[in-house]
């Protein structure tokens, strides 16, 4: 057991590093967790962050940062790193910038990126070994302009490119398991309703060094269509319903950090969201909320079969 | 030519209202143009959506300076300068239809208005609590302007929310068509006006700006925590109020969990909400173990604020 100075939720942090005043949408997840995450990262940072909604936090001359943050295109942002990590790397060996006042490398992207057009970015990176830590904030879709599809969106979601009667017909690809193929030096999912558990894996990973991603779930009332008010109560479903496993992989070994025994059935989280509401009215489409508990359920008995 | 400029607050259907009533104009043999301001198209952010209906080719583009009518789905904006200022360019000749629980008198006088001033009272009730009007403003929209039949109206609202479940179609064309109705006393009340002529041509007053170093043209700049200065809190409608009597200053499920950071603890440990930046998601109100957090209207709050 590494050591944690996050025992308790009274040992999170109570003020705040992230500016108010950005433009993210009022409950948005994903804000939620990247202030929390800034809160332990801390200052010595600096951002390279590709095109989607948060795009929107820097936009000259306001920023919640208190260090620097560089935009990239959709598809490169692990290549921005790249380049800010050798251009610190070469100011570090010149002399220039003293190693204790090196910075933390931090790619924030959407699924979007992540999981789909940054993805061969992202495959580059880490055969590069890149020390860096990439935050996905995953609200499953292209959510910036009006949640089209993405890699990230789950079956059945209704989007504004999936409108027919049994939603998004793909499944959500596994980005947590393609980045653990590639054994990097960790790999984590999150969520903002569990601000405790997210806190000690940002302590982890701003510890190591080499390609880390950090998966964290963004509940979305805009592109999800729930009230903002219900953001934490939704999150707290998608891990109460194992349908967002909370985990983390180091060392060879992936570990659950949150098993829910038993599960609550997967079907109250998605009624709580208006892109499932069509699987429940008109008509109940049994076979598409099967098909969904099904895969779930596939998902634990794999990795806590006892149950 | 036509020009109605919708506003209110992301999630409202603003942009949905204008998609419908541009459709509607449409399929009554117009040219049309409607578009959504673009940018900040944030849940409970302030914006605005325009349409444009004429019988000949709309040269115009961007903003709309001077509106024929106005409507407006939420009368908090209208304090507001953001996005321009929702009463911005409107003229004795125009119509500004608020959606307001306060009568049309009152209002006029409030804002001393020289033109027509009308309004949709504010039922919640019948927008299922989610604060979507944007059929209801479409529907009331289509109706002033006079030459939008009810057959163009449904139309255009089956168009727009296919995708839609039946009941949530059904309920907004109920809506829609209640707002038709209601709005038939003042029927045709909003007028055409002419094509703007382009200003007169100006040679622009260009600025040149010689080649210079590369420290010179891309300085660095620190400005940390900038963003301090914009002020989301006018985003509000819905206020949380701590009380200090029941909170047990456990600071870190409302400060965790509150998405723009805005709450943290004071000397004493009570927490404190900024609400400068504090957008109104009432995330806090949901995750308090203790229920020490409740919502209040923003316009009550300010009311008490503004009262010793």
């Amino acid at each position: 057991m590494s050591e944690t100075i996050y025992r308790r939720m009274s040992d999170l942090p109570s003020t705040h590093l992230l500016g108010g005043g950005t433009a993210m949408c009022a409950g948005c997840g994903g804000l939620q967790a990247l202030h929390q995450i800034y809160d332990v990262l801390g200052t010595k940072t600096v951002f390279v962050n590709a095109a989607g909604c948060m795009t929107l936090l820097s936009v000259y001359p306001f920023t919640p940062f208190r260090g620097s943050w560089l935009y990239t295109a959709m598809a490169s942002a692990p290549a921005g790193a790249q380049g800010v990590r050798d251009a610190l790397d070469i100011l570090c060996d010149k002399g220039r910038l003293p190693r204790d006042e090196d910075l933390q490398v931090v790619t924030l992207t959407g699924d979007g990126a992540a999981y789909g057009m940054g993805l061969s970015a992202t495959s580059g990176a880490i055969d590069r070994n890149l020390d860096f830590l990439y935050i996905c904030y995953d609200n499953e879709g292209y959510g910036n302009t009006g949640q089209q599809s993405s890699p990230a969106t789950p079956h059945g979601a209704h989007t504004a490119t999936a409108t027919g009667p049994a939603g998004h017909s793909g499944f959500k690809k596994d980005l947590f398991g393609i980045w653990v193929a590639n054994r990097p030096a960790y790999v984590a999912t999150v969520i903002g309703t569990e601000p405790l558990d997210l806190a000690r894996k940002i302590e982890k990973a701003a510890k190591l060094s080499g390609p880390r991603l950090i998966l964290a779930l963004a509940p979305c009332p805009t592109g999800w269509d729930f009230d903002p008010q219900q953001a934490a109560e939704i999150g707290r479903l998608a891990v109460r319903t194992g349908i967002f496993p909370l985990k983390e992989y180091l060392d060879g070994r992936v570990v659950h950090t949150k098993v829910k025994r038993p599960r609550t059935p997967v079907e109250e989280y998605l009624r709580a969201q208006g892109r499932f509401q069509h699987l429940f009215e008109p008509e109940r489409r049994q076979d598409v909320l099967d098909a969904i508990q099904a895969r779930v359920d596939a998902y634990w008995e794999h990795w806590d079969p006892s149950h | 030519m036509y020009r109605i400029r919708f506003h209110g607050r992301g999630g409202q259907g603003m942009k949905t209202a204008s998609r419908i009533l541009g459709s509607a104009f449409f399929a009554e043999g117009f040219e049309v143009q409607d578009a959504p301001s673009y940018g900040a198209e944030r849940r409970g952010a302030p914006i605005f959506a325009t349409v444009r209906a004429a019988h000949a080719p709309i040269l115009e583009r961007g903003p709309m300076p001077q509106p024929g009518l106005v409507i407006v789905a939420d009368e908090t904006l209208l304090p507001m300068a953001a996005g321009g200022g929702v009463l911005s360019g409107m003229g004795e000749r125009a119509v500004l239809l608020l959606h307001s629980a306060v009568d049309a008198n009152t209002w006029k006088q409030r804002l001393q208005l020289a033109c027509r001033v009308l309004t949709l009272p504010l039922r919640l009730e019948e927008t299922g609590g989610r604060g979507f009007v944007g059929a209801l403003c479409a529907g009331a929209a289509a109706r002033l302007v006079g030459i939008v039949s009810r057959e163009a109206l449904e139309g255009a609202i089956r168009q727009e929310l296919a995708a839609m479940p039946a009941q949530v179609l059904a309920a907004n064309l109920t809506q829609a068509g209640e707002a038709y109705d209601a709005m038939k006393k003042h029927a045709g009340c909003v007028c055409e006006a002419p094509e703007a002529p382009a200003p007169g041509a100006v040679d622009a007053n260009w600025i040149d700006l010689p080649f210079e170093a590369a420290e010179l043209s891309a300085p660095d700049i620190h400005g940390a925590l900038t963003s301090i200065q914009v002020r989301t809190g006018l985003w509000r409608t819905l206020r949380p109020v701590i009380d200090p009597e029941r909170c047990s200053r456990c600071h870190w499920l409302c400060g965790s969990l509150c998405p723009d950071a805005a709450i943290s603890p004071e000397a004493e440990g009570l927490p404190v909400i900024d609400y400068e930046h504090c957008k109104g998601c009432l995330v806090c109100v949901a995750v308090c173990p203790r229920h020490a957090i409740e919502s209040i209207p923003e316009a009550q709050a300010r009311e008490q604020e503004a009262s010793p």
